[in-house]
């Protein structure tokens, strides 16, 4: 009888030292701004296009910025907020971008 | 008011406008267009605003992004202002287009609120309406 040479399984274990850091930087904010002429179904409809948000948010954040002057329509990222700022000046809206908490 | 704008079954957006609607249309677009490559326009301050206020320059990539989307839609709506019907693109150009053309009359004429446009001459009142009415027809089936 042939002799079987068991095998044993050989696990290597690696220690991963993994290094975290919490960089903590505040949001950026796009905003857009009242303006006297722009029809308010427009902006609804260029919210939804650019942010893909449902109707009622839409249409709650045109509301914002017709009574208010100006409305928060996103946070996050430098980077991205400018880029949504610049599709929703070349859609035609007054909108800027300001760091959260300025 | 009959719609100037019709959403077809097929998907296409069949524009209703008469003569007339076309030159005003052709008016607004071509403004645009102008403006975006003429820093002299009178347009070109209200095309180029701010993105950043709190800084004295905005990214230049940015900036370069901005005129050349709002260049290319004025060229696409342009080209497609005497078509019988428009493609979704097409007619969100237009709609964009339309939009840069009246928030920039409104600066251009010192239009900032509700109070100076009432003030504002019979002529200028009806040019922004018609733009305005353009607008709601386009937003309707966009």
């Amino acid at each position: 009888m042939p002799s079987v040479k068991r095998q044993t399984d050989v696990r290597t274990e690696t220690t991963v030292a993994t290094t975290s850091a919490t960089i903590t930087e505040r949001p950026w904010n796009v905003v857009v701004w009242d303006d006297p002429v722009t029809p308010m179904k427009v902006v609804v409809v260029i919210f939804k296009k650019i942010f893909g948000y449902p109707d009622n948010k839409c249409t709650q954040l045109m509301l914002t910025v017709h009574h208010e002057g100006r409305a928060v329509v996103w946070s996050g990222s430098s980077e991205r907020a400018q880029g949504y700022c610049v599709k929703l000046q070349v859609a035609g809206l007054q909108a800027t971008i300001e760091q959260a908490g300025e | 008011m009959a719609r100037l704008f019709v959403r077809r079954r097929d998907g296409r957006i069949e524009v209703r406008l008469n003569d007339q609607g076309r030159t005003i249309a052709r008016e607004a677009f071509g403004h645009v267009y102008a403006a975006e490559h003429d820093p002299t326009h009178d347009w070109h301050h209200t095309l180029n605003s701010p993105i950043d206020p709190s800084k004295d320059v905005d990214d230049p990539m940015a900036v370069l992004a901005r005129q050349a989307q709002t260049g290319s839609n004025a060229e696409l709506a342009i080209a497609t202002l005497h078509e019988e019907f428009l493609t979704e693109a097409e007619a969100w150009a237009w709609l964009m287009t339309l939009q840069v053309s009246l928030r920039a009359t409104a600066a251009a004429n010192g239009l900032f609120d509700l109070e100076k446009l009432q003030q504002a001459d019979a002529e200028l009142r009806d040019y922004i309406e018609t733009l305005q009415a353009f607008l709601f027809g386009l937003a309707d089936i966009l």
